[in-house]
């Protein structure tokens, strides 16, 4: 829908360009999150922003005396912990009651008032429930509302809980508690895809009627047709603002995965919504080593030897999908550095492991020096994306027409991982927008924290 | 005639293939090259209802040289879906893309890419992501993209500029990669099955890999052998958004539903049928649904179903009232395998596929007495053609007697 020449590009730069910059240079590696083993929460109400400029109401989880955030604090504790977690309900009266489910997890409720499914807190800003359980197994689990849990997930009510593996090593990082011979869970970079849908119509609703019973009138949540798309609480091109900027004071959490040619991702996919997502990762195969917490195990003790790969992972409502993504350009038929005669492409493959790959940075050594196969169109035939370093290399930039390119300054391979649901690549029905965001593939020595 | 078609259409890229064919740099094995040109632009296709409905697609020009020539061929001329692209493992696939521009949207200035998704190890200035790398403007010079083509399986491949709008408005079609253990020489042990290939010859242009035994997958033991194999992509329109297209209009993005749920760009009963359907008249009178999604197979054959979907909205289950399961041995290109060896084959009666997931099925048809059999989803609300309550995403499975 260009009416005018590559309008689109331009609006996504326009849209993209003030806030990446920054996000590039200081976005963490390490998920953020909340640590220990006692956590006060409580639900409250506010408001959440929206990549097309909207703000509509939501409720959330809060930690201590802090905003309510979308998703809730990400509570990183480590096997075997005793985790106790208190809840307030902060909601006015007419939001009733609030409680916490935490599927996969034995819990223990205590205080508040009986529940369908748990111990609940009514909405006096005073009373507490307290869930309490301990971490027997790592892995990758949600919380959320458990009280009219449809509703309260809607409205904003959910979080990721990460459980470190017994005796967990930052400088040698597994996901699960494998044998230390085995790699399958070992990572160099981990990230959180928290995916999520809202339908405003419902929040709207509520904003104003302040009423529950206002629902009873539509058919929203029965039909329900999303207008807005999550990863980590937030719509693209939201999602690469560093995390934790002041502008978006109730969606702190950001995604911008970064990492290096050879390093392995570890990629922590909830679904925290009521529909499902297709997760589409380009650049290669994942492979998906745990569900539900669960490593993909014949047996304890052989590693995720039921694992398997897939391009697209499907992240259905409740589940949570742990896969391990890895890049290397192995046998992609030419030199991903260049021409390695070439002064301005000089580089070295050396292979003294004998893996195939260069020992630094991971080339593979097969394709050294194979030159480029075909001839690029001249410029003016061409739209190039923001993404675009300029060059088909890693690590180079190339000359481009002024106002392109600029949101990938160290030259690296940036992918997209999108929904392939591609309506959902919208916010409200404006395109681009929804579940998007870009991994980047950054050249062997950018610093990556 | 279906299967014929895509014979043939392999047959002049295998002889496009041998005019290029020659050994790759220092590797021992020798590499195919093949070859495909494709024009990216607008046109129109005939629902099942009888319904004409504007499309944005791609279309087969392979061989015209003269870039005005090309251009000419692919005005208006846009398929749905796309030109089904078949290749082999270890052939180098160079794919050739014009941008005809939109002749129905002249206010258009869109480009066009060609995303193969799921292809490993990807490098962005061939993904066809436009904001990671180009896409090709309107005009007389092509954008080749190159692919080293080492990992078989079912793919698919779509337009990537303006995914959501591009992509509901027909840019997709079916790529499968046939793999490498087609070739292995005549009496090549594979566990306990003796591999079958008449005309067996090291160099691979020779040795047609459709002649003899053939496997969905590198599976080492002969699991995932078929007899005769069959794309089929789910994908669905939503005329509203099609309508509001053509003449110009905001698009209703947010509104986006599946009103014609389709497998290879047809509705039930057209998915049945074996013959390209007739041409319409708003784009001239140009064959632009030529892919069947017609199932045949005698007793007794092992049927490979290479299930894609493309939808942008739904998922969806396939199902058949064969009488007999479906085993799945592949995910999204890849063989259904742990790491270790452990086979992860399921049988089930239904598979389920949500926007940019394939998964590989085998049929034994060995229990199936002759006769006409179904194979439908079981989201049954989508048995339709727009207002028609009885099309949608279905065809026929017919099966012969040995």
């Amino acid at each position: 829908m260009l009416r005018n020449h590559r309008m689109g590009t331009r609006l996504l730069l326009l849209l993209m360009f003030a806030v990446f910059i920054a996000g590039v240079i200081q976005a963490q590696a390490v998920i953020p999150g909340v640590t220990g083993t006692s956590f006060n929460l409580a639900a409250r109400e506010g408001y959440l922003s929206t990549g097309d400029g909207n703000s509509f109401y939501a409720w959330g989880f809060a930690i201590d005396n802090e905003w309510m955030q979308y998703p809730g604090p990400t509570i990183i504790v480590n096997q075997n912990d005793a985790v106790t977690i208190t809840l307030t309900n902060d909601l006015p009266a007419w939001a009733g009651n609030v409680s916490i489910l935490f599927p996969g997890l034995s819990v223990q409720a205590s205080g508040g008032q009986a529940g369908q499914l748990t111990r609940e807190a009514p909405p006096d800003g005073a009373t507490t429930v307290t869930y309490t359980f301990t971490a027997t197994r790592p892995g990758t689990f949600l919380y959320h509302g458990g009280t009219r849990p449809g509703l309260q997930m809607e409205m904003g009510l959910v979080g990721a809980i990460i459980v470190r593996p017994a005796g967990f090593n930052p400088a040698a990082p597994r996901a699960y508690d494998d044998p230390v011979s085995d790699y399958d869970s070992a990572y160099d970079h981990e990230y959180l895809f928290l995916l999520s849908a809202m339908d405003s119509r419902i929040h709207d609703l509520l904003e104003f009627k302040k009423d529950l019973t206002a629902l009873d009138e539509v058919n929203y949540l029965s039909d329900y047709f999303p207008n807005y798309y999550f990863i980590n609480g937030r719509t693209s091109p939201d999602v690469f603002s560093e995390p934790f900027v002041e502008w978006l004071p109730h969606q702190p959490y950001n995604s911008l995965p970064r990492m290096h040619p050879g390093e392995r991702l570890l990629m922590r996919v909830l679904n925290g919504g009521l529909k499902r997502h297709p997760f589409h990762h380009h650049g290669n195969h994942a492979r998906v080593i745990a569900k539900q917490g669960q490593l993909l195990a014949s047996m304890p003790g052989v590693g995720a030897d039921l694992s398997y790969e897939v391009f697209t992972i499907e992240s259905v409502p409740g589940e949570t999908v742990d896969a391990i993504f890895q890049w290397t350009g192995e046998k992609i038929g030419w030199d991903i550095y260049g021409d390695p005669n070439h002064p301005d492409y000089a580089h070295d493959c050396i292979d003294n492991d004998m893996d195939g790959y260069d020992d630094v940075t991971h080339e593979w050594c097969a394709d050294h020096g194979k030159p480029f196969p075909v001839v690029l169109p001249e410029k003016q035939n061409l739209a190039f994306g923001a993404f675009y370093s300029g060059s088909p290399f890693l690590g180079t930039m190339g000359t481009l027409p002024p106002g392109e390119g600029g949101l990938n300054p160290n030259s690296g391979y940036a992918y997209m991982w999108h929904s392939h649901d591609e309506k959902e690549l919208t916010n409200f029905g404006l395109f681009p927008g929804g579940i998007l965001t870009m991994l980047i593939i950054e050249p062997p020595g950018v610093p990556i924290p | 005639m279906n299967r014929e078609r895509q014979y043939l259409r392999l047959f002049l890229v295998m002889v496009v293939a041998g005019l290029g064919l020659f050994a790759a740099g220092t590797d021992s094995v020798l590499a195919v090259q093949k070859n495909i040109q494709l024009s990216s632009g607008d046109g129109y296709i005939v629902m099942a209802d009888g319904r004409p409905m504007y499309i944005f697609g791609f279309s087969d020009i392979s061989g015209i040289v003269d870039p005005q020539d090309a251009l000419a061929a692919g005005q208006l001329a846009a398929n749905f879906p796309a030109p089904t692209i078949v290749v082999d493992e270890g052939d180098e696939f160079y794919l050739t893309l014009y941008n005809v521009g939109m002749l129905i949207r002249p206010d258009l200035f869109d480009p066009h890419t060609v995303h193969w998704h799921g292809f490993p190890q990807a490098a962005p200035i061939f993904d066809g992501l436009p904001e990671s790398g180009i896409s090709i403007g309107m005009g007389p010079q092509p954008l080749t993209y190159y692919y080293n083509v080492i990992e078989p399986g079912t793919y698919m491949y779509h337009c990537h500029v303006e995914a959501t709008e591009h992509m509901q408005m027909g840019m997709l079609g079916n790529l499968y990669v046939r793999p490498a253990q087609n070739r292995l020489a005549d009496g090549t042990m594979l566990g306990s099955h003796e591999h079958d290939n008449p005309d067996y010859d090291p160099d691979p242009a020779q040795d047609d890999p459709t002649v003899g035994d053939k496997y969905a997958y590198n599976d080492s033991d002969g699991s995932t052998l078929y007899d005769v194999d069959f794309a089929l992509q789910m994908t669905a329109f939503d005329d509203e958004f099609h309508d509001a297209s053509e003449s110009a209009q905001p698009l209703p993005f947010y509104q986006m539903r599946d009103t014609y749920p389709m497998l290879n760009g047809r509705g039930y009963p057209d998915t049945a049928n074996p013959a390209p359907l007739a041409a319409p008249e708003e784009n001239g009178y140009q064959v632009s649904q030529p892919v069947s999604s017609l199932v045949t197979a005698e007793q007794g054959q092992k049927v490979l179903l290479r299930i894609s979907n493309l939808g942008v909205v739904h998922q969806y289950t396939l199902t058949t009232n064969l009488g007999v399961p479906m085993k799945v041995v592949g995910f999204c290109a890849r063989l259904y395998r742990g790491p270790t060896g452990t086979d992860l084959y399921y049988d089930t009666n239904s598979v389920t596929l949500s926007g940019g997931e394939s998964i590989d099925v085998i049929i034994d048809t060995t229990d199936v007495p002759p006769g006409t059999y179904f194979l439908y989803t079981t989201n049954l609300n989508f048995l339709s053609n727009g207002q028609e309550d009885f099309g949608g995403m279905m065809t026929e499975i017919v099966i012969t007697a040995p």
